[in-house]
């Protein structure tokens, strides 16, 4: 595309991204070198469920072959695809390996996450063999980009509590089951992760993915990183941090210093937001703009992929939702925290954003 | 006292506001809501008169021959039945079923692919389009109406102006006020539904109609409400007609759509002219994924009369419509489906008892003004089936 | 005259049978049938609870708690309302018939089964405290 194509699309963009309808190419902003404009999408929660041997649940199936299928037509393509974690429901291998071989339909470098649904089966071993180590690091056109494994919890737990793997993993696979534990980065993988930023200047961008939020939200539904606080200090020094998780099936944004929290869609099913369970004492980041909710006639309804813009070192994530309108939260660097392009402002939200 | 009400309220609505009715006392037809003509566009006798003239009239196509009634025939339930997909001039083909006229009014976006918002603004397509009317442009049309007697007296009484100051404007408005005025309800399922007959449905209706609503999943987009049923949910689905003989190439063609800056115009043509990139649907309009091969769920109110099926005709019978669904949004049992299939669709395990309800059910909501093609429609298929 | 005179006697004994305590009672329970029954509407609400979790209730090992955990976003105090899905007002079994069979592909429970019922109990044991809203989409 010549520069002039690009000048006409920022045009056409912007005006189609207010009416609702998500074009396929992106907005470019000023990153200085404009050859370090890029963008990777995003999937994940994919929650394949085995039923019985070659069965698995159509419905979640759908939602993964869907968002391989349209990350694939993306114009301009995407430098890579994150998996964000739970992609089987019971971490069996029937599980991993069907949703891996949706995955390999992917034409583009894929880097995976581990969710829980994943880990509590095995550890992660099986997960391993298929997609490589649990927590790790690269870097891409000058951003430094970390994943963690970010669903452990207490040795106890894990190691003595049950009596079987099965029984462990379906513990932990109830998302509101109160015999469940909370999610930790841990000890050695913060260890790790301060050695591996060490070697990064203060102001590189960093890209951190994650499973589970590395805040605190809600405790009783596994929204939450029992070290959040430990591992955002870590973070603290740098000045252009964005962590993007998974696990929640729901949009959620949040600020915390210069550190830009954004959460990623489910292409399995949507979770209702914390404050809609009436027993709970939680707090929902209050930058939140909630996402449509579904009519769980349309079985995509509230689930969704992502593409992500990185530019001047900081995320602009293009939700890609079903039957329903598209979203985009940019970090808006004004404000200096994450807001939703279209509906921030109260006066302009619509109905379908009404949670209760 | 009632009545008494009903009608003065009647009158209140008519003088408040323009109101398309053709039920007594200014009601709307049973089972339908009521239909507010846009302000700028209100309904008059003269008008519709004018826009029933234009809607019939041959001369406005480059051979003379084709008239919006060619294949919206009244006769025919305002389709061109059996016709899989129209014939224009020369017998020229599209790619498209031509959808009925009756009930139309109710749409809040018009063609298969919602590509026009409104009636008056559908009607300035097909003229220019090279497979229908096949007319360069609406020029030989204004020359007509600016100069037949006929036309000039009807133009001077409705919209009170003569020579240049008719424009496709005016002619499109009367057309639209001709075709709010086709509508109609009180179907047998109406007289049961909305009007409390227990007996206008037969048993076997009766069972489909519970179907209808639960397994058969039809509510849903086909919608019925507590006191009017449109059956359309004025959305847009991809339910697996078309796009799966298209997959292969559904990448090459959604990025030659993404890449490309069509025009709206550039857009009527090639969806009636391409059956491959047609088959992308509404996401030729939109360019949103959620689009792909996505189309406008149609009316069921006089089905029976208006076969073959789906945007491209390609289903002949409610029963073949009825064994796609069941397959989950394929026509042949085992076919892949595609991958942007709407959420919606998915596999049914009806029985064939069951099928055959959902039909008869759908049979049982033609309305009386069209009730006699489906007695001929019911005998052809006797015949067929014998 | 003569029937003012029996209201005035019929009183009269209404008032002596109730303070000799033979008259009619108001309804009369203690803090043990409080207790006991609370304990056995519990056990109903635990068994909407298994229910709730339970793969059995469809056909494809899909549980409500899984869209659904602690029965978030099923809103009892909204109904009877009109259910957009099935287009007419509906109460809230009839919409918790509605996911079992359409998400969880399961055969609909007939409306008096023991199971309806303790799936209702949870879902609004779970809401309680919250006022109604009846007819709120």
């Amino acid at each position: 595309m010549t520069s002039t194509t690009r000048r006409d699309f920022i045009r056409t963009t912007g005006a189609i991204a207010a009416a609702g309808a998500l074009p396929l190419s992106l907005v470019e902003m000023a990153f200085g070198d404009t050859a370090r404009n890029f963008t990777f999408a995003y999937i994940s929660d994919a929650h394949i469920q085995h039923i019985s041997a070659t069965k698995f649940v159509r419905n979640w199936d759908r939602g993964l072959i869907r968002a391989v299928a349209e990350t694939n037509l993306l114009v301009p393509k995407p430098d890579f695809v994150v998996f964000g974690g739970d992609l089987a429901q019971l971490g069996s291998k029937a599980e991993l390996d069907h949703g891996a071989e949706m995955l390999a339909k992917l034409g583009f470098q894929t880097r995976c996450v581990m969710g829980e649904h994943d880990y509590y089966l095995d550890l992660g071993e099986y997960w391993s063999n298929l997609f490589g180590p649990q927590h790790y690091s690269w870097d891409h056109k000058g951003v430094h980009f970390v994943v963690l494994n970010s669903v452990l919890t207490y040795d106890d737990w894990t190691f003595k509590r049950w009596p079987t793997a099965e029984q462990r993993m379906l513990e932990m696979a109830g998302l509101d089951n109160p015999n469940g534990s909370p999610f930790m980065v841990g000890e050695a993988q913060r260890a790790w992760l301060g050695k591996d930023l060490a070697a990064v200047t203060k102001d590189t961008p960093i890209v951190v993915f994650s499973h589970s939020p590395l805040q605190k939200i809600y405790k009783g539904w596994n929204f939450w990183t029992k070290d959040a606080d430990e591992v955002q200090a870590i973070l603290k020094p740098y000045s252009k941090v964005n962590v993007i998780y998974g696990h929640v099936h729901q949009i959620q944004y949040n600020q915390i210093g210069d550190i830009a929290f954004n959460s990623v869609m489910a292409t399995a099913w949507p979770w209702p937001y914390p404050q809609s369970y009436a027993q709970a004492q939680q707090t929902l980041p209050k930058l939140t703009v909630q996402m449509n909710r579904a009519d769980p006639f349309f079985e995509r309804d509230a689930t969704g992929w992502q593409f992500i813009d990185v530019n001047t070192g900081r995320v602009a994530m293009k939700y890609n939702l079903y039957n329903n309108t598209n979203r985009i939260v940019a970090f808006d660097a004004v404000t200096g925290r994450p807001v939703d392009k279209a509906f921030q402002d109260p006066s302009n939200r619509i109905p379908p954003q009404d949670h209760y | 006292m009632m009545r008494c009400t009903h009608v003065l309220a009647a009158a209140i609505l008519l003088a408040a506001a323009p109101i398309v009715s053709t039920g007594a006392g200014g009601s709307p037809p049973l089972g339908l809501p009521a239909l507010e003509a846009p302000a700028g566009n209100p309904q008059t006798p003269e008008k519709i008169a004018l826009g029933e003239r234009l809607f019939n009239d041959k001369r406005f196509s480059a051979t003379g021959t084709v008239a919006c009634a060619n294949c919206h025939d009244k006769a025919k339930a305002f389709t061109d039945s059996p016709l899989r997909v129209s014939e224009g001039i020369r017998k020229l083909n599209g790619t498209r079923n031509a959808p009925t006229v009756v009930n139309s009014a109710y749409f809040t976006r018009v063609f298969w692919d919602g590509r026009s918002p409104d009636l008056e603004d559908q009607s300035l397509h097909p003229f220019v389009n090279p497979v229908e009317m096949g007319l360069t442009n609406h020029d030989p049309i204004l020359k007509i109406v600016r100069t037949d007697p006929g036309y000039v007296k009807a133009f001077e009484q409705v919209f009170g102006k003569t020579g240049n100051a008719v424009t496709m404007k005016e002619v499109t408005r009367a057309i639209a006020a001709f075709e709010r005025t086709i509508i109609s309800g009180d179907s047998p399922f109406d007289r049961f539904y909305f009007g409390g007959d227990v007996n206008a449905l037969t048993a076997a209706q009766k069972r489909g109609f519970d179907l209808f609503v639960n397994k058969g999943r039809c509510v849903s987009c086909h919608n019925i409400e507590q006191t009017q049923a449109l059956f359309t949910d004025n959305r847009f689905h991809n339910i697996g007609v078309g796009i799966n003989s298209i997959q292969a190439d559904v990448p090459r063609l959604a990025g030659e759509v993404l890449k490309a800056q069509a025009t709206a115009a550039e857009v009527d043509v090639k969806v009636l002219s391409d059956k491959k990139t047609s088959e992308l649907g509404r996401f030729m309009i939109t360019r949103g994924l959620d689009d792909l091969g996505s189309f406008k769920t149609p009316t069921l109110r006089n089905i029976a009369v208006t076969a073959p099926y789906m945007h491209d005709g390609s289903l002949a019978t409610l029963r073949e419509v009825m064994v796609h669904y069941n397959n989950g949004g394929v026509t042949r049992e085992g076919d892949h489906v595609n991958d942007f299939l709407s959420g919606g669709i998915r596999p049914l395990n009806l029985t064939d008892q069951e099928i055959d309800d959902l039909v008869t059910f759908m049979e049982a909501l033609t309305s009386p003004a069209y009730a006699a093609p489906a007695k001929r429609a019911a005998g052809a298929r006797q015949e067929v089936r014998r | 005259m003569i029937r003012t005179y029996a209201i005035v006697i019929l009183a009269v004994l209404a008032l002596v049978a109730i303070v000799a305590g033979l008259g009619p009672r108001a309804d009369e329970f203690t803090k043990q049938d409080l207790e006991r029954w609370d304990k056995e509407y519990m056990t109903v609400v635990n068994a909407g609870r298994t229910l709730w979790t339970s793969p059995a209730l469809g056909t494809n090992g899909v549980a409500c708690a899984q869209c659904h955990p602690n029965a978030a976003n099923t809103h009892p105090e909204t109904y009877p309302k009109f259910q957009q899905q099935l287009g007419k007002v509906i109460a809230l079994r009839t919409m918790i018939n509605w996911c079992i069979q359409q998400p969880l592909e399961g055969k609909p429970l007939e409306m008096d089964d023991p199971r309806l019922v303790a799936l209702e109990a949870y879902v609004a044991w779970e809401r309680k405290g919250v006022p109604m809203a009846p007819g709120k989409h």
